[in-house]
């Protein structure tokens, strides 16, 4: 805990740009894609404004908060939108597989 | 790195929080502010609600664009609604809103005057951040804004876990000033932080909804059910409005209707809306929730928004809203929410003059042996801080205090109310910067403390001079007794600046010089 990492390895405020606006694009697609799963897998749903549709909705604000105030954590700015963006990617895939292939 | 993370945040969205919460801790009692600042109503009496289908057959057979939608009141003592129907000529209260009521003899009387636009002034410049311009422009920075306060949260907590246990319970009040307002603004985020949690989150929901449904609706499935329509055929004669009451009371006990809100189109006949609240139950608006009802049969046909009346996906939803709105608990949580409210308007503002005081510090690390002085930026920081918090609060006791003397010459209320608060707001900013952050605030807090005395001033006058205002006495004494504690706090504030302000230490953003006049420092004394 106290040892200091090496230089390379401290987080510092200077890539803020990068990092945040991976949150910002990146961040909001891996959102709008985790309703999607809960609204494909789960008890949520889309569309129709019942509870369920609104509670989906409501989901947007802290997941996305989370991930615009973690993604500061990611070493550098490429890595931020190589991570966000690949978990988007691979659950985007997820739910075009079930929506078009599987049904 | 969080550490800067919540400065930047926290600096960018800070005054626009301030003014936020400083109006959102008012709305808390906006009904009582309606009441206090609205004419005595032109009908003193309600028309009995057994008269009130005579009542409607005649407003609408003179007004027959009324019946696309009017609202019948329930509850007498509603301030918002000084008559028993209701009709607007624009959508959702816009245009033009008729009053109307029988008179003894059962002629039909009519008029326009509403209740006061201040509650409404200050509900809005809570919403938008004190920026009145397009709601939907607006809404866009709101939700940026919430969504940074968010961030200034999560990363704030960050920052003071390593120091936690040391830092939590202790306030040191002492030599170093720094670290008592240090030590205050930790202790107020982190006890008040599910309060802020909540609000930032509900905020970003209110700011960003239709992005978020629009985004979910065209990217992902839709699976919901679709909505159901009830197809009336036959023409019916509807239940007269004391006959739904009693139905109502029949089916949901607990539910107290505030007013019923009729609608009508060609296709789908007559609806009724009733809007109510369950004193055990929070609701989905601020002061009420809705239920759909039948107005041939009076059953209830839609309970997702009743309050009492919900089911578990429902209540959950709603519970979003009354935590935002603090409508559940009665009075307690009402005030809880206003100290919540007020606190939250001081951690913003210390946590701007944190900031001004470590970037001096900061930059002198290292240049000890040279003078650092205030930067630019910090100066101009300092400035807007005090400018646009305390123009902020002696703008809305202002435009308050003339709710009671506008009437004597005009009728364009809302313009005017909005025209005194930005009157005062601009010239307290300019003020600020004329004077500087140190000397400003002193000013500004003395001149905040004379505005919000203003208002039990205008009661005052109001009961001396007939002709001049109105009292209307019970719970809107409240509005007059909170009025001189606030205006006594920021006497206090005022006089314990105008001490930092000659104690402070050079090149602090306070520091004005060493002379100190006699004056000032007896009434900073005596207001200890």
């Amino acid at each position: 805990m106290t040892k200091r990492l090496p230089k390379a390895q401290q987080l510092s405020s200077e890539h803020w740009f990068g990092k945040a606006s991976a949150g910002v694009f990146a961040g909001y697609l891996l959102t709008i894609a985790i309703c999607g799963i809960f609204s494909r897998f789960g008890p949520l749903e889309v569309g129709f404004f019942s509870a369920q549709a609104q509670i989906t909705m409501w989901l947007v604000a802290p997941v996305w908060g989370l991930i615009l105030s973690f993604c500061f954590l990611f070493q550098s700015s490429a890595r931020a939108w190589a991570w966000l963006g690949g978990a988007s990617v691979v659950l985007w895939s997820i739910l075009l597989l079930f929506r078009f292939v599987i049904g | 790195m969080y550490r800067d993370i919540h400065s930047w945040v926290g600096i960018v969205c800070g005054l626009a929080l301030f003014i936020a919460f400083y109006a959102g801790a008012i709305t808390m009692f906006e009904a009582p502010l309606n009441r206090w600042a609205s004419k005595p109503a032109v009908f003193s009496e309600h028309t009995p609600l057994e008269k009130t289908p005579e009542l409607v057959e005649k407003v609408l057979a003179e007004y027959p664009k009324a019946a696309g939608r009017y609202e019948v009141t329930l509850d007498a003592g509603f301030a918002d609604r000084p008559a028993r129907v209701m009709w607007s000529t624009g959508p959702r209260g816009r245009g033009t809103t008729y009053y109307a009521e029988l008179a003894e003899d059962g002629s039909l009387q009519v008029h326009t005057e509403g209740p006061s636009a201040v509650g409404q002034l200050v509900d809005d410049l809570h919403q938008q951040v004190g920026i009145l311009l397009d709601h939907e422009l607006v809404m866009q920075l709101v939700g940026a804004i919430s969504l940074m306060y968010f961030i200034a949260l999560i990363s704030g907590v960050i920052v003071l876990l390593p120091t936690l246990v040391k830092d939590l319970f202790i306030l040191r009040i002492g030599k170093n000033l720094k670290r008592m307002w240090l030590d205050l603004h930790n202790a107020l985020g982190l006890f008040s932080l599910p309060f802020h949690i909540i609000m930032a989150l509900t905020a970003v929901v209110f700011a960003f909804h239709d992005l978020f449904y629009a985004s979910q609706w065209t990217l992902l499935e839709k699976n919901g059910r679709p909505e159901f329509h009830e197809e009336v055929a036959e023409h019916r004669e509807p239940l007269a409005p004391h006959q739904i009451v009693a139905r109502l009371r029949e089916q949901a006990p607990g539910f107290k209707p505030l007013y019923m809100q009729f609608h009508a189109e060609e296709d789908h006949g007559l609806e009724l809306r009733v809007s109510g609240s369950n004193p055990r139950h929070g609701s989905r608006a601020p002061g009420y929730g809705i239920a759909g009802v039948d107005p041939y049969t009076g059953d209830l046909t839609s309970t997702d928004y009743m309050p009492g009346e919900q089911d578990g996906w429902y209540a959950t939803l709603t519970s979003f809203f009354s935590l935002h709105f603090g409508n559940f608990g009665g009075n307690p949580i009402r005030w809880t929410y206003f100290l919540l409210g007020l606190a939250g308007a001081v951690l913003f503002y210390t946590g701007n003059l944190l900031w001004i005081e470590s970037h001096r510090k900061k930059r002198r690390k290292g240049y000890e042996h040279l003078d650092v002085q205030q930067t630019k930026p910090s100066i101009i920081l300092g400035a807007l801080t005090v400018g646009i918090s305390l123009g902020c609060i002696a703008g809305i006791s202002t435009t308050i205090a003339a709710a009671k003397l506008l009437p004597l010459w005009t009728d364009a209320l809302a313009a005017w109310h909005m025209g005194i608060y930005y009157t005062v707001f601009f010239l307290s900013v300019a003020w600020a910067f004329y004077r500087g952050a140190a000397r400003g605030a002193v000013e500004l807090l003395y001149a905040s403390a004379v505005a919000t005395l203003f208002i039990p001033a205008v009661s005052l006058l109001s009961a001396l001079f007939p002709g001049v205002g109105w009292n209307h006495g019970g719970s809107t004494y409240l509005i007059d007794v909170m009025a001189i504690i606030g205006a006594g706090c920021f006497a206090f504030l005022a006089g314990k600046t105008v001490q930092r302000i000659h104690n402070a230490p050079e090149y602090s953003i306070w520091y004005v010089g060493e002379e100190v006049s006699p004056t000032q420092t007896v009434l900073g004394a005596q207001l200890q």
